[in-house]
């Protein structure tokens, strides 16, 4: 107990606890892919974050890897036609 | 490649009502999905004349970023931050263009490029989103628990240089979300598009 309030009076002027930050952190956690593998034990919260950054990079790529894909096929299609099916698919 | 089936909808974390209103308003929506398609094919329609396959992909890249931006919640440091950097990125195209016209007004023999090569480079890095190209603002450290991953994980987030580890940790999660809503909404158009 003292230790926190000592923690948290170090932290000076953020109010922010260790319990909200280990919060976020499992709510980080159970974004990643992984979390549906290992049961959802509390991984060290460095784990989190290596994990997180790991995971944006990979977005990130998957974003380039699919724009490449789309733009070669924007190339080949018309695009009138085939836009109107999209939108009415996937709005409806 | 092969394909990537889309993973199932999460279900929805209801907050707690006993927790500070801090953590329940962050547990709230994920991205709007017929937002986030309204965005990306508006920008993708506003594609023609793009004859190169590799300046098509940087504009759909783009694209896709900026209507990921715009579909979220102006709220979010990350979506102010992506568009910024986008607004960013076309006045600089613009100020190179008028000063590349200029030189060519003067000299009149350089051959017309699009941009010089040093912007080029520089727009596919602010592209990214991973590294501001801006003066490289040192980022400090905002609190002393704060693990030295936060460093790397600030760099990938979008305007994660100025926040505090609280606020990183919040936009990431948001930002993961956005991300993997983005990525999902291109492979269903890419299949679509492939069945037609």
């Amino acid at each position: 107990m003292s230790s926190r309030r000592s923690r948290s009076r170090q932290s000076g002027s953020s109010r922010i606890t260790d319990e909200q930050i280990s919060d976020l952190v499992s709510k980080l956690q159970d974004l990643l892919p992984e979390a549906r593998l290992r049961s959802n034990d509390r991984m060290p919260s460095s784990r989190v974050l290596q994990e997180t950054c790991n995971y944006i990079r990979s977005l990130h790529r998957e974003v380039d890897d699919l724009s490449e894909r789309l733009s070669e096929l924007l190339a080949t299609s018309d695009m009138s036609s085939a836009q109107a099916a999209i939108i009415r698919s996937l709005l409806m | 490649m092969d394909t990537k089936s889309t993973p199932p909808p999460r279900p929805h974390q209801i907050p707690n009502p006993s927790r500070p209103d801090f953590l329940a308003c962050w547990a709230a929506a994920s991205p709007s999905k017929p937002m986030l398609a309204f965005h990306f094919l508006r920008a993708l329609s506003r594609i023609h004349g793009v004859t190169t396959v590799r300046r098509r992909t940087r504009t759909i890249r783009r694209a896709a970023y900026s209507s990921m931006a715009r579909a979220a919640s102006p709220r979010r440091a990350w979506s102010r931050a992506l568009l910024g950097q986008a607004r960013a990125r076309r006045s600089r195209t613009l100020t190179g263009r008028a000063v590349l016209l200029r030189r060519r007004r003067i000299t009149a023999a350089a051959p017309p490029q699009p941009s010089s090569p040093a912007s080029r480079s520089a727009t596919i890095i602010a592209a990214r989103g991973e590294i501001s190209t801006a003066a490289a603002r040192p980022l400090p450290p905002r609190q002393e628990g704060e693990p030295p991953r936060a460093d790397a994980l600030r760099r990938l987030v979008p305007g994660g240089a100025g926040m505090e580890y609280c606020s990183l940790l919040e936009e990431t999660a948001d930002y993961l979300r956005s991300l993997r809503a983005q990525v999902q909404l291109m492979q269903g158009l890419i299949d679509l598009f492939s069945c037609q």
